[in-house]
């Protein structure tokens, strides 16, 4: 039980969210295990970026922003008093939407070293060059580096701030909707990476294709209009759903 | 039709607290703005009074001099004042949550003062130039006795005063509104982006929102600068009108005060169509 306990990276406990009155989520408790794929499917609207973004507290922007409940990441209570920008430093974030600062490709992916005081004597050149190959994406732009990133394929700038997360070193990563603006061959190789993240990352997915969720997650969640109707093994989520709605969602009935 | 729709949606605002940030705040400015508009009836009135020909009397060049000294120093405020109003604009939009009632409070004072044409700023500033100046004059080219006492000084200082606070209340809410704007124009996903990187909120502003937003609040400078010009302009203009004699070197002053505000109307809006171009295909 309590070994069990140490592992999870990520423990929430009724989270309730509201955007001014409107209730966003509705009393979800669950865990995060270490260097595993959580996925969380739904509907639109229902709630799936509020939930990913209270986990790196980027909703603390949000104006009428309210919650309760707990988040405990490592074994500390988040509160009012945490450091946000270090927790950050330690749950990256890959959005919906590339979107890539106004400088160079090398500026981009160096970004998060620079903010964290790295100056010329340290290897700026090496960290961005591992991070690249990392991502697969370094043969690509190795001579484009002091070029802007604009001239890139969406998915090209995609893998790019999956890059420039991964310079941050964190431990969690969070992927919200990565491929809603990819194409296919595009989203196959998002969908790759993020398999391959896994063994050195702990990684939350939030995704409104269920086949995606299937196809990249080691456990995932349902979440229909705020509720966590179902949390498990994505294997038996989707073969053997325990509730009524969500055999409807996983077989397309629903949502 | 749609006055009933508003009808209703008074109606659907039952709470105290709700009619106060909606409608108690934002009328605000009538009632100080009316206690403001009562205090200038006092240098208008006195202006009026002082508008017969009987007054119009010979000015050393001594107090043209001063009179220059005043303006330029007035201007040195206003340009302080842009510099305040850039700080205070950061301050409202980037650390105050909308819904704070000082944030409230001020941005509907700006919303306001900008909203008044500089014309009624410089009718202002003439009349507190007439009533006050008043000391400065000297009759037959002799200076007067009272232009060496104390009290001419006093006058003096009331005349710097009222000038400087008019230029500030013309120059800053112009800036505090034109650089809110443009904070708001740096998009939310690029801040976002940031701190989901872990950078700071200090970081954020250095690195981002300053720099998207520097064309725009020099834009906004530009603007308010040239409604202080222009003024000044104005105030200048009177003085020759009014007092006919020892113009010399006023009217070359007039004629650059008049430049330097169509100079920086210009500038002002030629940046923001600058701006506009280079970041119209960022918005995308
Ligand atoms: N800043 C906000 N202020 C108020 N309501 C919001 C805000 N952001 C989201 N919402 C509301 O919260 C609900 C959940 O939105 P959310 O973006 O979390 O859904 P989602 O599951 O991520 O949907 P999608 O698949 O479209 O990304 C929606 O009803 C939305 O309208
Ligand atoms: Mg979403």
């Amino acid at each position: 039980m309590l070994s069990e306990k140490e592992q999870s990276i990520l423990s929430i406990r009724n989270l309730n969210i509201w955007y001014g009155d409107k209730q966003i989520l509705n009393s979800l408790s669950f865990d995060i295990q270490q260097q595993q794929v959580t996925a969380f499917i739904g509907p639109t609207n229902s709630g799936k970026s509020t939930l990913v973004r209270c986990i790196n507290r980027l909703n603390d922007f949000v104006p009428n922003f309210k919650s309760t409940g707990e988040i405990l990441f490592k074994g500390t209570l988040l509160g009012a008093s945490t450091d946000t920008t270090a927790l950050r430093k330690q749950i990256g974030m890959v959005f919906r939407k590339p979107t890539l600062f106004r400088c160079s490709i090398y500026e981009n992916v160096a970004y998060g070293a620079r903010i964290s005081g790295a100056s010329r004597s340290t290897s700026l050149d090496g960290i961005v060059e591992k991070n690249l190959r990392k991502i697969g994406l370094w043969s690509e732009v190795e001579n484009i580096l002091d070029e802007t990133p604009e001239q890139l394929s969406t998915g090209q700038q995609q893998l790019l701030c999956v890059a420039r997360a991964l310079v941050v070193e964190p431990e969690v990563l969070i992927f919200d909707e990565p491929c809603g603006e990819l194409d296919p061959i595009e989203t196959v190789k998002i969908e790759r990476l993020v398999r391959d993240l896994a063994d050195d990352y702990t990684l939350i997915f939030a995704t409104n294709k269920r086949r995606q969720a299937a196809r990249v997650s080691d456990v995932a969640g349902f979440l229909y209009s705020g509720e966590l109707v179902e949390f498990g093994a994505t294997e038996r989520l989707f073969t053997n759903p325990q509730d009524n709605r969500t055999e409807q969602y996983v077989t397309g009935r629903l949502g | 039709m749609n006055l009933y729709k508003n009808f209703y949606v008074m109606n659907a605002m039952s709470t105290r607290a709700e009619r106060k940030q909606k409608i108690v705040l934002p009328s605000t400015p009538f009632f100080t703005l009316g206690i403001a508009a009562g205090i200038a009836v006092i240098p208008i009135s006195n202006a009026l009074k002082k508008t017969d020909a009987t007054n119009i009397q010979v000015v050393s060049p001594n107090a043209l001099s001063m009179l220059l000294n005043d303006l330029y120093i007035v201007l040195s405020v206003s340009l302080l004042a842009i510099l305040l109003g850039i700080v205070c604009a950061f301050y409202l939009e980037e650390w105050l949550p909308k819904t704070n009632w000082v944030r409230r409070f001020i941005e509907s004072h700006v919303a306001v003062l900008t909203g008044i044409p500089s014309v009624l700023y410089g009718i202002l500033a003439i009349s507190i130039f007439l009533s006050y100046a008043g000391t400065l004059k000297v009759i037959n080219g002799a200076p007067a006795a009272q232009d060496t006492g104390a009290r001419p000084f006093q006058r003096h200082t009331t005349l710097f005063l009222g000038e400087g606070l008019i230029f500030i209340l013309m120059v800053m809410p112009v800036t505090i509104k034109t650089t809110q704007e443009a904070l708001r124009s740096v998009a939310t996903p690029v801040r976002e982006a940031a701190y989901a990187l872990g950078a700071s909120q200090w970081q954020v502003l250095t690195r981002h929102v300053v720099p998207i937003a520097f064309t725009r609040m020099l834009a906004a400078g530009c603007r308010a600068m040239a409604r202080a010009f222009a003024t000044a302009a104005l105030l200048i203009g009177t003085y020759i009108w009014h007092y006919t004699a020892e113009t010399d070197g006023m009217s070359s002053r007039f004629l650059l005060f008049l430049g330097a505000a169509l100079f920086l109307s210009v500038c002002s809006s030629t940046l923001v169509e600058i701006h506009a171009s280079i970041y119209n295909s960022d918005s995308a």
